[in-house]
């Protein structure tokens, strides 16, 4: 029996001594290689009488069984360590900041513009447009504004040469579509105007759409309806507003467009000079003179214009107080939008 | 138009509120812009009367008063000289206050208390004033509150006048609106004229219109012997709350009555007249004219002239002379009531640059038919205020012709407005604003149109009218029944939409810019004059230099915007425009491109926490420029820059199909800091005209292959004169089978060392190695033919 208790004492010290996989499978060879602890026992084995033979094979068989199934515990366990540990190094703060796309953005009258555009193509206008500089003979004459008009102080105008000029409105427009076709015309006119101005609420240069609707027995009260829509589709279906006579050269009955103040709720404060109301939009039934100067006979047509200013409603829409804001470019008022 | 409440109510009796009012006038187109309300600022003043006036015993400069205030009879001491036995005047009891918060106590001066205080105008706060003590009229009650006489308390309607309604430029147009809506007629002003009977006008001047289109209508009449005195209080108070300063008697009855009736007036000084006549006629040359004002003025053919026996005495309609201007020694005053061609007034007007509240109403059109009333209602005040004579008769010449009736058909004011409203009530609307119907049938009637509305002509004129009396608000909410149209797409606007889809994605904000430059900006940006863009439409009026003419090309007003915001301490940035810019054409309207303008400038984004994002370089917009022309179906090619603008070894020029379409890349140091930046920028500027008409909108799609693709790294020296990019068209070129050729690597050591990957792909079969092979071979081979190419190996 001698030795068996010293080859205990052997395993014990070894596998104690296993820190790491790495540890493991170096002592492996040494405790159940061919030439590790056991081989000196197993040859002992021969020298013994039959009678010792086999309880000394039984004992030093169960002792290698029980070292190959303490080598597989310990190599679980440590693999199970060495899993957590790559696990620790591998873990990330979910909480750090992500990396946002840099996106930029469309200018605010843009995006003002393609929201007027999308209702009134919805309603069947087709866009329209013109040039800047602009013949005195559309942007005035035409329009039922010929020289010395007293309408024509209503607009500073910016002049080239004789007849022509910036033009003051995209109403030109209108002129130059009825000029090359016949009714019915459906159009709106976006674009860049011009009047020599340039103050706290004012800007040399800004922006308009304009609306033309010609056809038979088109009626004032069409134009109550479609503008109607307009306004409810951009501000909103409870958005209430009235119609107010007004004086345009090239439209008769000529109608202002009021919506209640969308600041104070029709209370009165500064921005709708207590009035309650704002006014968004000019419009009108087109004057007879302008379907005469174009060639259309007002005793069989009718249609009605409007206009309105694309700087005035997107200030009301996101709440911007200087319209100058539009045109400094600043990216921390672009980026708003 | 600034409206007095008080005075309106002189033509129409109004049982509605200031505010009410205002409200009604602005749902009848005469928009209200505010509403200025007049309280007194003092208490406790009544109307005395003085009943006897004594000197003060130990003071020479105080009188010592006994007043009648209704009560009783108190003493008040008086500094003032003014006052005389039985004037009505203001008394401020003991315990009133005045407009500077003085409260009235006892006062005993030199033995004598004084039981209250006489005011004047400007210790009531009324105006100015402060010469004597208020006298009030004679027919004021003796005890009535102070803060109950007429003016005192007060609204002030500011009206925005439409253009077209001369008419009611005046108190009395805008009472016949008010009465109107409050279904009433105005009255007109009632007067007496008493004229000498032995001295008549036309025995001291005699009258001649020579041109009747430009005057159809001129009245004279004359008063003598009128003194020029300071006009009464209700006088001065009116014309003060329009907005206009009381001058003297005669001046303010002129301007009072072109406030009230909306006849403007001259007064001449008769005796400064030569050969005592007037004459009016529309001038036929050059000549110089010294204005009441001092200054020459140069009149021109077409102006209208007042002239005397010698030469002009007025500009008709605008300004008097000084030939003839009344002075305090003036004796007889000849007043001008007339109507003026409204045309000729107007060019006159603009081109001398005088704009005065006489021209800005004949260049309306004033009421034809008021000439000579307007002239007879001044006469009389003059004579009130100023006493004097009044001549008998007046000299006038009177060619107004008659207006025709307009028919109007009733079925087609309902067409045209979409109503249903009764016929009936279509007249009584238009009779209301004091339109004639002259003639009743059954589907329509005959209306005259008085010669105060010169904007009524045709029959939508007057379907304007009836809608705006019959209320927008009454006017129903319909949409028309019409057939469908085919919506037409702006293919310019699917393009712009596209390009900005494509550049705000990659980051870039729009920016919008007035289309203005200055001549400056091309200096700063060195354009020889040569070059298209040195050739600017100019503005003949600008609001300043920095806008004097039209944008040649987008950049200088973006890289302003760069510089806004790089001081407010954005610094990257990354931004474009697309806009029109302008060339003169000669004989057209200057032509109108469409550009698109990008920049950039320092980085992605300031710092992320995994690694240091890098600055801005070349290739960076290149690739936006490069990524863009594929976004349209487009390739460019990039050559040599000649901007003078760029930095050369970092720029180049853009060209499709072998025509320049732009330029790309750094702008030079120097031209930056004209415009306060101070980090690099790279840039693009690009006819996107080019885009529209060469792009696509649509693309096509091309079948996937489904064979796998075979990919091959090459890597050789290649020398610095040799541009890389050509090389990889070169490789496209040498197979069909080549779907892609990119660079992978590129490095310096000694030498340039460049790595190419190429991918193959067959949409037939899958390739061999030994197909792969062979084009590698001769791309090998085609290389390195080239001097200064060697295989890296």
């Amino acid at each position: 029996m001698n030795g068996l208790e010293e080859l205990k004492e052997i395993i014990e010290n070894k596998l104690s001594s296993i820190k790491s996989i790495e540890d493991l499978n170096n002592v492996r060879p040494y405790l159940l290689g061919r030439k590790g602890v056991f081989s000196e026992h197993i040859e002992r084995i021969k020298h013994l009488d039959k009678e010792e033979k086999k309880t000394y094979g039984q004992r030093l068989n169960t002792l290698k069984l029980e070292t190959e199934n303490r080598l597989k515990e310990l190599k679980a366990a440590l693999e199970e360590k060495e899993r957590e540990a790559t696990e620790r190094l591998s873990w990330i703060d979910i909480t750090l900041p992500g990396k946002i796309p840099v996106v930029g953005n469309t200018h605010p009258i843009t995006k003002v513009f393609y929201e007027i555009i999308e209702i009134f193509a919805s309603l069947g206008f087709s866009v329209a447009e013109g040039p800047d500089i602009e013949l005195d003979y559309y942007n005035f004459e035409a329009l039922n504004i010929p020289p010395h008009h007293p309408a024509r102080d209503m607009q500073d105008t910016f002049y080239i040469k004789e007849g022509i000029v910036l033009r003051t409105h995209t109403s030109p427009v209108q002129v130059r579509v009825m000029e090359a076709q016949l009714p019915p015309v459906r159009i709106i006119s976006p674009g860049a105007v011009y009047r020599c101005d340039n103050d706290i609420s004012h800007t040399p240069m800004f922006h308009q759409v304009e609306g033309l609707m010609v056809d038979k027995g088109i009626r004032f009260s069409d134009l109550k309806g479609i503008l109607t829509i307009f306004i409810h589709e951009i501000f909103g279906d409870d958005t209430s507003l009235r119609f107010r006579p007004s004086y345009f050269p090239f439209t008769e009955p000529s109608a202002e467009v009021d919506i209640r103040c969308v600041i104070c709720k029709g209370k009165g404060c500064r921005v709708c000079k207590d009035t309650g109301w704002l006014e968004i939009l000019g419009s009108g039934m087109v004057h007879p003179q302008v379907f005469r100067n174009v060639g259309y006979d007002p005793e069989e047509i009718s249609g009605f214009a409007f206009g309105m200013g694309v700087e005035r409603i997107a200030m009301l829409k996101y709440g911007i107080d200087d319209i100058r804001q539009f045109y400094y470019n600043d990216l921390r008022f672009l980026s708003q939008f | 138009m600034r409206v007095p409440f008080e005075w309106l109510k002189e033509f129409v009796v109004i049982d509605i509120s200031a505010h009410e009012l205002a409200n009604r006038l602005t749902m009848r187109g005469f928009e209200v812009e505010s509403i200025e309300s007049r309280k007194p600022c003092f208490s406790g003043v009544v109307v005395g009367c003085i009943k006897e006036i004594k000197k003060h015993p130990n003071a020479d400069n105080l009188s010592v008063c006994t007043v009648d205030t209704g009560k009783e009879d108190v003493t008040v001491l008086c500094g003032a000289d003014n006052i005389s036995k039985n004037d009505k005047v203001p008394i401020a009891l003991i315990g009133a206050s005045l407009s500077d918060s003085t409260k009235i106590e006892l006062r005993t001066i030199k033995g004598i208390t004084s039981y209250g205080m006489l005011c004047s105008e400007k210790e009531l706060g009324i105006s100015d004033d402060h010469t004597g003590i208020f006298i009030l009229p004679e027919d004021v009650a003796t005890g009535a509150r102070l803060e109950d006489l007429s003016g005192i308390m007060d609204f002030i309607l500011d009206i925005n006048v439409p253009p077209n309604r001369g008419d009611c430029l005046s108190i009395f147009g805008i009472a016949r609106e008010v009465a109107s809506i409050l279904n009433q007629k105005a009255k007109r002003p009632i007067f007496r004229l008493e004229a000498d009977p032995k001295e008549k006008a036309e025995d001291f001047i005699s009258l001649q219109i020579h041109d009747t289109e430009a005057c159809p209508r001129y009245v004279l009449r004359l008063i003598k012997d009128s003194s020029i005195v300071k006009s009464p209080f209700w006088m001065r108070d009116r014309i003060n709350k329009c907005g206009m300063r009381p001058i003297n008697s005669i001046v303010d009855v002129t301007n009072y009555i072109m406030l009230e009736l909306g006849q403007p007036l001259h007064a001449f000084d008769y005796e400064r007249l030569n050969d005592r006549r007037i004459e009016v006629r529309v001038a036929e040359k050059a000549t110089v004219f010294r204005t009441l004002d001092g200054e020459d003025r140069g009149l021109e053919k077409g102006d209208i002239l007042i002239c005397d026996g010698k030469g002009p005495v007025a500009l008709a309609g605008i300004m008097g002379g000084e030939n003839s201007e009344i002075t305090d020694n003036t004796r007889i005053i000849a007043l001008e009531s007339a109507y003026f061609n409204p045309e000729l007034i107007r060019k006159t007007s603009r081109r001398l640059g005088i704009k005065s509240e006489a021209s800005l109403r004949f260049e309306k059109g004033i009421d034809l038919d008021n000439v000579d009333f307007a002239a007879q209602r001044a006469i009389s005040l003059m004579q009130m205020i100023s006493g004097g004579k009044i001549l008998k008769g007046n000299l006038e010449v009177n060619e107004a012709k008659k207006r025709e009736g307009i028919f109007i058909n009733f079925g087609k004011i309902n067409e045209a407005l979409g109503t249903a409203i009764e016929h009936r009530d279509v007249l009584n609307a238009l009779r209301s604003i004091d339109l004639h119907i002259l003639q009743e049938e059954d589907n329509g009637f005959v209306v005259s149109i008085p010669w105060f509305r010169h904007d009524i002509n045709e029959q939508m004129d007057v379907v304007e009218e009836v809608a705006r009396i019959y209320g927008y608000d009454n006017v129903p909410v319909t949409t028309p029944t019409l057939a469908m149209l085919q919506l037409k797409r702006s293919k310019k606007g699917r393009f712009i939409n596209k390009a900005k889809d494509f550049l705000v994605s990659s980051g870039f904000f729009e920016v919008i810019n007035f289309g203005f430059l200055g001549k400056k900006d091309i200096e700063n940006f060195l354009i020889p004059p040569e070059d298209p863009r040195s050739s600017y439409v100019e503005i003949l009026n600008p609001i300043s230099k920095d806008y004097g003419i039209m944008r040649t090309f987008l950049a200088p007003n973006v890289l302003r915007n760069i510089a806004y915001n790089t001081n407010r301490g954005t610094k990257n940035i990354r931004v474009f425009e697309i806009g029109k810019v302008f060339f003169p054409d000669n004989n057209n309207l200057p032509s109108e491109h469409l550009h698109v303008f990008m920049a950039m400038t320092g980085r992605e984004r300031e710092y992320f926490w995994r690694e240091q994002p890098r600055d801005y370089d070349f290739f960076d917009i290149k690739g936006i420029i490069e990524g863009m022309a594929g976004h349209f179906g487009l390739t460019f090619d990039f050559r040599t820059c000649t901007e003078p603008f760029m930095d050369k070894k970092r720029s180049a020029d853009i060209y499709m199909d072998g025509v320049k379409i732009g330029w790309l890349g750094e702008l030079r140091e120097d031209v930056l800091k004209l415009y306060e930046i101070e980090q690099k920028t790279f840039c693009s500027e690009l006819r996107f005209d080019r885009f529209i008409e060469w792009g696509q909108l649509d693309c096509h799609y091309k079948a996937i292959s489904r064979y796998p693709q075979a990919i091959r790294d090459f890597s050789f020296f290649i020398e610095e004169s040799i541009p890389v990019g050509n090389l990889i068209e070169k490789i496209k070129m040498l197979s069909p089978l080549i779907v892609s050729v990119g660079i992978f690597d590129m490095f310096r050591k000694d030498k340039r060392s460049v790595s190419f990957r190429v991918i193959f792909q067959s949409h037939e079969e899958t390739l061999r190695d030994e197909t792969v092979n062979n084009i590698q071979e001769k791309i090998i081979e085609e290389l390195t033919k080239i001097d200064g190419i060697t295989l890296r190996v």
